[in-house]
């Protein structure tokens, strides 16, 4: 009479069973585990970056731990972040409990990364952040120090200081267009997503715009999944603008570009288009997207210091793109293993304290947290750079004999080129 | 700026007038609610691309074996996968769900999450009155035209139109009359699949594509044809190009709120459903009992 | 002595009569057992984590179930509701510092709000155009929401929020006992009169009203009482989770209930309850490949639709019970003669 019943229990028990598996029996090894969305860009580099960081670490023979070495074993947990919530939090759950993962790196969307640092803090696991910009997760540290100290963002700066960094290039267009062309105040159309990290940027555009001696166009805040943007454009050809500041992370970056390239508007434009960033760009414009000028982390060609070439050149040789920002995970592994050597233990609370006077060269330029843990922004820090899409190539235009202040050093990265205008810019505007 | 509007209007309204119609016949005749038909519409653009990128062959060409591959697609999932559970409606609905992530998901395996485009099919662009308008965008509209024509005169001229308006106006009665019910349903299964990879072949140059490109027309094409009335021809039509217009209006007028264009359009359909529960064409379907 | 021995041999009677006899009782019975003692049992947080967000999201499939499966007015927006709660019990907390036994059910009165604001426009409207139009409202509610984002915080959400229960058992308990409580309480709901009235609305709405039952009330009350409870499962999630964000107010999330509701069978409690602990831990399983993860979701539901169109939970059961043709009391299949009127099975 039981025998529905029993197959019922055995197919439940069968599916725990299964769930459960077998635990992995740890080897002497440290167990880093790297989450990020594995079907995107984004995940991809967080894999591929820590993928080289664990090869140049263990083929040096491992970490140094007190008196032993201990090779890295890289963990790859699939967060699935832009299509589940849940999805993040359970693979992050997964590689605390199940994995039992010494050390976390990676992220990328702030409403997954919030979320996620809960757990990680919860377990007192280190969790190195390679992706949300916000101030916020950051700012968790100082207010309540105990609980989120494990915490370190370690690409990119946060956004305020992102806002700051493209107004800089904004400002230096701004200025090569006056040379060249004569126009004296230059017209600007912000254009932003709607999305939250675009508000302040917004915002700050509006009153900060006039005081890099250019006028504001207008504001549009197209859809981020729009793919007609003909609207949007056909109003700033009316509002006559010379230049359309881009707050873009999302695909309407792509079809802007594409739209503009396609219709051959005269506009330069600068900002933050984070599709154009990719390798697949040109494609993904149908070839219409250059003097697309955005920020970016590195670039074919550019150097901060000694460290960057080896690293682009090595993660091109190997994957066959420029590594994008999320890639420091392979800054963020080497970091955390000079620190293990530093403090001489794999203990979280002995790191956490060498982390914090952290003062070194690193990949993208002279590292250095502050006291929320969000690395510091400036010249002879971390500045990023500017690039822009040439003749179907990606090269770094800024810094170009930047000056932060006038009593500031000059600063140009090695392999910088000149900006260049849009040639279609230049007969329409050339007097 | 009228002519902006104007010009987005034509746009949008022809590319989901076209995707509600498709929709629409599927609904009317069958009583499937095809959640996939925008995924289908995905899948054709996915197929141009692959054709004219990878294959190399001509765009028109790669056009062609779109809507073949489509529709052929569109029979086998129609045969194996909804023909045997047709009596539960809601079995169908979600049948219907899975299908599209099933399309989602093969096509991110095989193409990646990342962005893509196709080439438009005339370059170049004109100037009216100081805004550029490309050649592309104008092709757009008079191909969707021309379709719209098309599919117009198939339902009101050819016998298989005939019978596929007798049968979304009343199933039973079209089956005494003669009408082999089971038959039109396939071939409307057909045409609507075909419209649908039209559309895609239309619009393409236009957008850019990734494998969640079905989920953004899909809640505006539901909500053109719920505006339209279901089964309706000419709601579908007008609805397309009422809520297109209320978007241009949106996007133009208020440019900072931009964003909120879908939400705009899909408040006007519910106020139009609070003033008249069937839509502004649609017609009361008797319960069936 | 004497009275406790008289309670459990009761309470035997009752085990022997009531529950012991059918399969599907005994299921349920040893699937409460099961969850109760899970944390005793076994000690990994992961599956704890799993089975919690399961618990949660059973409330809110139940809770479709309620409104679509029984009253019959398909409801594609269920999210909001559930997006609904989540804000209302993160902003209660975030700003006046309500604790979550507090928000929560606060949340849940906001949801029955937004039941009443949307039920009253639907109450004109059939089948199809119900369900698109349902599909709008929490697209609608997203558009508010983006454009508000200094209250709503936008696309990070509303984060920091205040937890259920100091541990992750403590929060399992809270959330397992509480699912166990309102499903039985929706199943009561059911089998009530009122109940009745959904069921027959569904059936033929013209003929409740031709009997004199004001089938607007009861429309009105289905989609309150389906919005308490999937409000309820709201707050319960944001406090989990300790965030509530766009995701919640998602088309996804609006259609991932329909799934599960009609994956395990619609007018039924049990059904979307079961299927949400089969699929739920399911898509987690398959994370032996990531790539394919949903799209093995996919087939499996369309391949269980293919065979099993009323619900695979349905299905089972008609597999392993049968109805006496006599008095109609369900007995388990392989029974020659009903357990209570004796009539020949076959």
């Amino acid at each position: 009479m039981k025998k529905p019943v029993i197959l019922m229990t055995v197919l439940m028990a069968f599916l725990l069973v299964m769930a459960i598996g077998s635990p992995v029996l740890g080897a002497d090894t440290i167990k880093i585990g790297v989450i990020g969305p594995m079907n995107f860009l984004q995940g991809k580099g967080h894999w591929n970056g820590a993928l080289m960081a664990q090869d140049e670490i263990n083929a040096a023979g491992g970490v140094q731990v007190g008196d032993k070495k201990m090779k890295i074993e890289l963990v790859k947990a699939d967060s699935n972040e832009f299509l589940s919530m849940t999805d993040a939090t359970n693979a992050m759950e997964l590689l605390l409990t199940r994995e039992k993962v010494n050390y976390v790196v990676g992220g990328f969307r702030t409403e997954a990364v919030l979320a996620m640092q809960d757990i990680a803090m919860d377990y007192k696991t280190i969790f190195l952040g390679c992706g949300a910009a916000t101030k916020e997760i950051c700012d968790r540290v100082g207010q309540d120090y105990d609980r989120y100290k494990y915490w370190f963002r370690i690409t990119p700066f946060n956004n305020l200081f992102l806002a700051k960094t493209s107004f800089i290039h904004l400002a230096t267009v701004g200025g090569i267009m006056r040379k060249a062309v004569g126009i004296e105040k230059p017209r600007v159309a912000i254009v932003g997503e709607k999305q939250a990290w675009v508000e302040a940027m917004v915002a700050a555009s509006e009153t900060n715009i006039p005081k890099l001696g250019l006028e504001v166009a207008g504001v549009w805040r197209p859809s981020q999944t729009a793919t007609d943007v003909t609207a949007e454009l056909s109003a700033i050809q009316r509002a006559d603008a010379h230049i359309i500041f881009t707050i873009f992370s999302a695909t309407v970056g792509v079809t802007f570009a594409k739209q503009i390239g396609e219709l051959k508007i005269p506009v330069a434009q600068v900002g933050i288009n984070v599709e154009a960033q990719k390798d697949g760009f040109m494609e993904a414009t149908g070839g219409m997207g250059n003097y697309v000028m955005t920020m970016n982390t590195y670039a074919r060609g550019v150097e901060y210091n000694e460290l960057t070439k080896p690293f682009v050149e090595g993660y091109i040789k190997r994957f066959g793109e420029v590594p994008t920002y999320t890639a420091d995970t392979h800054a963020a592994i080497l970091m955390l293993a000079e620190s293990i050597k530093r403090a001489g233990s794999l203990d979280g609370d002995k790191i956490v304290p060498v982390l914090e006077k952290w003062d070194e060269k690193g990949t993208t330029g002279q590292f250095k947290f502050d006291q929320n843990h969000d690395p510091v922004w400036g010249p002879g820090y971390l500045t990023s750079l500017g690039v822009q899409w040439q003749e179907g190539k990606l090269v770094g235009v800024w810094p170009n004999k930047w000056k932060a202040a006038p009593e500031a050093p000059e600063i140009t990265y090695k392999g910088i080129v000149p900006y260049k205008l849009p040639p279609w810019f230049i007969e329409k505007y050339k007097k | 700026m009228i002519y902006d509007i104007i010009l987005t209007t034509l746009i949008n309204g022809s590319t989901w007038a076209l995707l509600a119609i498709g929709f629409s016949l599927i609904f009317g005749v069958a009583r499937i609610v095809n959640i996939a038909h925008t995924a289908f519409y995905m899948v054709a653009a996915y197929c141009i691309f692959y054709g004219t990128y990878r294959l190399g062959v001509h765009p028109g060409l790669a056009v062609l074996m779109a809507i073949v591959l489509v529709m052929v697609l569109g029979l086998i999932c129609y045969k194996l996968f909804i023909e045997p559970i047709r009596e539960h409606e809601a079995a169908v609905l979600i049948a219907t769900i899975a299908l599209a992530l099933v399309f989602q998901e093969l096509v991110l395996l095989i193409f990646t999450g990342d962005f893509r485009t196709v080439p438009a099919l005339i370059a170049g662009y004109l100037e009216i009155s100081g805004v550029k308008i490309a050649y592309q965008q104008l092709l757009t509209i008079a191909a969707a035209g021309v379709i719209l024509a098309g599919v117009w005169t198939f339902l009101a001229k050819t016998r298989l139109g005939l019978a596929i308006r007798a049968t979304a106006q009343d199933r039973e009665v079209a089956n005494l009359m003669g009408m082999n019910e089971a038959r039109v349903a396939m071939l409307t299964l057909v045409i609507s699949v075909a419209l649908a990879a039209l559309t895609g072949a239309v619009v393409l140059p236009l957008s850019v594509l990734n494998p969640h490109m079905w989920m953004g027309p899909l809640i505006m094409m539901m909500a053109v044809v719920v505006l339209g009335g279901l089964g309706s021809m000419k709601g579908s039509f007008v609805g397309a190009y009422l809520l297109a217009l209320s978007e241009a209006l949106v996007v133009f007028l208020i440019p900072k709120g931009a964003f909120l264009r879908e939400s705009v359009a899909l408040s006007i359909m519910i106020l139009v459903l609070l003033l008249r529960p069937e839509g502004l064409f649609g017609v009361a379907f008797e319960e069936e009992r | 002595m004497g009275l406790l021995g008289f309670y459990l041999r009761k309470l035997v009677t009752i085990f022997k009569g009531e529950i012991f006899v059918l399969p599907s009782r005994i299921v349920v019975f040893v699937f409460v057992v099961v969850l109760l003692l899970f944390p005793v049992l076994i000690d990994d947080p992961y599956l704890l984590r799993i089975l919690t967000l399961a618990s949660i999201f059973a409330i809110f499939a139940a809770s479709w179930d309620l409104l679509s499966g029984f009253t019959g007015q398909m409801n594609f927006g269920h999210a909001l509701f559930f997006g609904v709660s989540c804000y209302t019990a993160a902003l209660l907390n975030l700003h006046f510092h309500i604790p979550p036994w507090g928000t929560i059910p606060l949340g849940a009165l906001a949801a029955v709000l937004a039941g009443l604001i949307i039920g009253i426009p639907c109450l004109r409207l059939r089948g199809t155009y119900l369900a698109l139009t349902t599909l709008a409202f929490p697209i609608i509610l997203m558009g508010i929401v983006f454009a508000l984002p200094d209250l709503t915080g936008g696309e990070l959400g509303l984060s920091g929020l205040e937890r259920l229960a100091k541990s992750r058992v403590a929060a399992f308990y809270i959330n397992v006992i509480l699912m166990i409580a309102l499903v039985a309480t929706m199943w009561k709901i059911t089998d009530s009169k009122t109940g009745i009235i959904f069921h027959a609305i569904r059936e033929d709405e013209v003929a409740v009203r031709a009997s004199g039952i004001n089938t607007t009330r009861y429309k009105l009350l289905a989609f309150c009482l389906s919005g308490f409870f999937a409000g309820i499962s709201g707050g319960l999630y944001a406090h989990y989770m300790r965030i509530a964000g766009p995701s919640t107010l998602e088309v996804s999330m609006s259609f991932q209930v329909v799934i599960w509701s009609v994956f395990g069978g619609i007018v039924t409690i049990w059904g979307p309850v079961g299927a949400v602990f089969i699929l739920f831990p399911l898509l987690e399983f398959f994370r032996f490949w990531p790539e394919g993860r949903l799209l093995m979701f996919a087939f499996v539901i369309l391949l269980i639709l293919l065979y099993m169109p009323g619900g695979l939970l349905h299905w089972i059961r008609d597999k392993i019970e049968s109805e006496c043709p006599r008095c109609k009391i369900r007995n388990i299949a392989t029974r020659k003669t009903c357990r209570i009127c004796s009539a020949e099975m076959h």
